[in-house]
């Protein structure tokens, strides 16, 4: 049996996945901000897929003290190509948009559970390299710690938060409208 | 069957529901002015934590030598700004740019504080203030609460009937309180009324330069100049000030100077006096544009006044000017108009030394003499235009209507007030809501600290009846200050970094001591916590030199964060200064004794602020 095409509505699903996609690239993936008695305002650690924001300097010049390494975009590797392979994955967003074929959704949806667990597995890795790998040296000794890919946690005088930013909604959303031909082109 | 009629009515029964049950529909903005005309005197004047205060409020700060910055209305003490004395708190004085503005001078006597001005009205960008002590004036940046220029006037001795500016800033009026041959050179007193001159100077300052400059000065009779102001509106190109000892008195003033039942207004247009001097109309002296009112006529006139005035302030509208007696126990409202027309139809009553003295009867509106109110010296205006004048004998407040005389309201302060100040009570809008009282004796107000006092500032709530409501302690001592709402100035956190300045350091690793010869220079950096001086050293936190060696430390901040301020100072070298956030600092200094000398951070920083320290090591001659 003939796989059906997808629908016209579902190709235009897609490329709207596709925009998303591209949209992602201009605003922030994640972001980390720190609270301490004296900085009640927050300090930012703003994750976009090609460079880092925020008050970088200071929350370094403050986290030398319990001898963590420098955040700095030479530190990320990834930065230097992540945007690129966001780009390429939105060009096969519209490509499955435009051949409308049901198995490359399949491949497509599969490339996005891989890039998307590839980027947490990344960043917690990340995260795991700076609590853990503290200087011996540090003036101030703490426990090596694990920050949270989501959500609060508790370092000496510091609270950090750490959320999605923008993008990553834009990607998430990316994704489900992916998933939204599948039910809809259901054989029925 | 519409499907649409269920989906809309359902949301608009949600919208309804929500609204009923969560919306406020008391009137919130009644209750809020009802309860501000009920709020106590101590609420009025409390700031609670988390909250700031509506204005600044920017004192003098006398024979200190500073300014001193406190909050309306909770009249808490801010910051102390250095302008004309050295301060080792803020190493001011010590880092190379203060000590050069300082000169040799250890001390001044700032008196009359004024913002610069846009339209007749405070824009908050500087803050312009005169040194009676050494015949400075200083411009002070709102940005940063620092003073970027001062500037030595020839030919003055002491500008205490200043500073004032034109509406627009263009120029800063410095007359002299003592007059002095030109040049300050030796000339017997016996010839005080031929040789002596009480010189005005017309200052200028480049905002783009952060650069005061003396346009030119006008030769004035010998007289003693007190207050001014400039005009506003429709008298913008005019300017007044009083003067006293117009008898040209040179001994026993108080008694000397006080017989004449008259002295004098000086009005000067000038615009006028800017154009002679474009014109030529100057002689050049000690390498300033000098006029000689005698010999080079106009622009400048003289308004006899009941003796020995003090304030004259032009009233908001721009139309009047008032000066107020002290000797004489009375104000007197003059017209600018009828001035205009007195000096256009020449309406003169002769002249003193070769400048006219317009017809009084001509000009003034009225005299105004509240019962039993002494010593009048100074007068603000609030929103409707009505005048508060100091009483500095009687020591009260009154408050009069410029147009009628009338007495509308008086308040007992203690003791004294030279000046006071109302909420931008001097500029074209001034804002009606308070008024500080500048007391000079304070006696028994406060906890006794010996038997010198501290001087005291009293908030008078001025919106409705006056009432004081809080009295401040302040240091010697506040001769004038000025109110300013508080959203006009913008102040910076941190320095912006300036990769064009060749002294600043800000990587790490660039830190470095470069020898010349016998000049040590030190590219340097403090952070949190700790000093760089030479990256590359064994120990990059020690900086070490010959006995002898000039030695110039050039220091950065790296701490690009609000309020991480760090200090440098050298034991027992006598130099201490203070790098702000961002900001490159340069102390210069000769390494004269020989010895081992620690180093460190003198302004808290950080929980190792203790360990942030260093060695200056200076190695003996052979
Ligand atoms: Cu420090």
């Amino acid at each position: 049996m003939k796989a059906k095409k997808l629908s016209l509505v579902s190709s235009l699903v897609i490329t709207l996945a596709a925009v998303l996609v591209v949209l992602s690239l201009f605003f922030p993936w994640w972001q980390m901000i720190f609270f301490a008695p004296q900085y009640p305002e927050g300090l930012n650690i703003i994750v976009y897929p090609n460079k880092l924001e925020g008050e970088i300097d200071i929350v370094n010049g403050l986290n030398h003290y319990i001898g963590m390494e420098n955040f700095s975009e030479e530190n990320f590797p990834e930065l230097a190509y992540l945007s690129y392979l966001v780009i390429g994955l939105a060009a096969l967003t519209l490509l499955t948009a435009i051949l409308r074929k049901k198995a490359v959704l399949y491949g497509l949806i599969g490339l996005f559970i891989i890039g998307g667990g590839l980027g947490v597995w990344d960043l917690t890795r990340a995260l795991r390299k700076f609590g853990t790998n503290l200087s011996p040296t540090a003036p101030i000794k703490i426990d090596p710690f694990v920050p949270p890919l989501l959500g609060h946690n508790t370092v000496a005088n510091f609270v950090t938060e750490s959320v999605l930013g923008y993008g990553a909604y834009f990607l998430i959303a990316a994704f489900i409208l992916l998933l939204i031909p599948l039910w809809k082109d259901r054989t029925r | 069957m519409k499907k649409w009629i269920p989906i809309a009515s359902g949301l608009l029964a949600g919208f309804v529901a929500a609204t009923i049950s969560f919306a406020d529909f008391s009137n919130s903005t009644n209750n809020q002015v009802a309860s501000s005309t009920t709020k106590s005197d101590a609420e009025k004047v409390y700031v609670p934590f988390g909250e700031k205060d509506d204005y600044y409020l920017f004192a003098s700060g006398g024979h200190s030598g500073q300014m001193f910055i406190y909050g309306v209305p909770s009249m808490r003490h801010i910051r102390t700004v250095p302008v004309f004395s050295p301060d080792s708190a803020t190493g001011y004085g010590f880092d190379e740019h203060s000590k050069k503005l300082l000169g040799d001078y250890t001390w001044g006597d700032l008196h009359h504080p004024a913002f610069s001005e846009t339209n007749g009205d405070y824009d908050g960008k500087y803050m312009f203030a005169t040194d009676v002590g050494n015949s400075r004036a200083a411009a002070m940046d709102l940005e940063t609460f620092t003073v970027k220029d001062i500037i030595n006037v020839p030919n003055t001795s002491g500008p205490h009937c200043a500073a004032f500016v034109t509406q627009n800033t263009e120029y800063m009026f410095l007359p002299t309180r003592f007059a002095v041959p030109i040049g300050s050179e030796y000339k017997s007193l016996d010839d005080y009324s031929d040789q002596y001159r009480g010189v005005m100077s017309a200052v200028t300052f480049d905002q783009n330069k952060d650069k005061l400059n003396i346009a030119y000065q006008v030769a004035l009779p010998p007289w003693s100049y007190d207050l001014s102001d400039a005009g506003k509106k429709s008298s913008a190109d005019w300017a007044v000030m009083t003067t006293y000892n117009t008898e040209e008195a040179t001994t026993n003033l108080e008694i000397n100077a006080s017989q004449a039942d008259r002295d004098f207004i000086v009005l000067f247009n000038w615009k006028e006096l800017v154009k002679m001097v474009a014109d030529g109309q100057y002689d050049e002296v000690t390498g300033q544009k000098m006029i000689f009112p005698e010999k080079h006529k106009g622009g400048i006139y003289l308004v006899p006044v009941a003796k020995s005035p003090h304030g004259v302030d032009v009233t908001p509208d721009g139309k009047h000017f008032i000066a107020s007696g002290k000797l004489a126990p009375s104000m007197t409202v003059f017209s600018f108009e009828k001035a205009f027309e007195a000096i256009e139809k020449q309406d003169f009553a002769g002249e003193r030394n070769g400048i006219p003295i317009i017809n009084y009867d001509s000009i003034m509106e009225r005299e105004v003499n509240p019962e039993n109110a002494l010593g009048p010296l100074h007068t603000q205006f609030d929103d409707k235009g009505m005048a508060y004048t100091t009483m500095f004998i009687s020591s009260e407040i009154v408050k009069w209507d410029p147009k009628t005389g009338e007495t509308l309201d008086r308040v007992p302060v203690q003791y004294s007030p030279g000046h006071s100040v109302a909420a931008e009570g001097d500029t074209v809008a001034p804002d009606g809501k308070w008024l500080i009282a500048l007391n000079k004796i304070a006696k028994d107000s406060y906890l006794s600290v010996g038997p010198s006092h501290p001087e005291s500032m009293q908030l008078i709530d001025i919106s409705g009846k006056m009432k004081v409501i809080q009295s401040s302690p302040v240091n010697p001592e506040p001769h004038y200050a000025q109110i300013i709402k508080a959203d006009k100035i913008k102040t910076i956190e941190v320095y912006p970094k300036d990769e064009n300045n060749k002294l600043a350091t800000y990587k790490q690793d660039q830190a470095r001591i470069e020898r010349n010869g016998n000049e040590v220079h030190v590219y340097g950096i403090a952070m949190r916590s700790k000093f760089i001086f030479d990256a590359k050293a064994k120990r990059p936190d020690v900086i070490e030199v010959n006995q002898g060696d000039k030695v110039f430390i050039h220091l950065t901040n790296t701490d690009f964060d609000e309020d991480i301020t760090h200090g440098f100072a050298i034991n027992s070298y006598n130099l201490n200064i203070e790098v702000q956030p961002g900001q490159t600092n340069t102390i210069e200094f000769t390494a004269d004794k020989a010895g081992t000398f620690p180093l460190y951070c003198t302004n808290f920083c950080s929980a190792l602020h203790q360990e942030m320290t260093g060695y200056f090591l200076v190695k003996p001659n052979k």
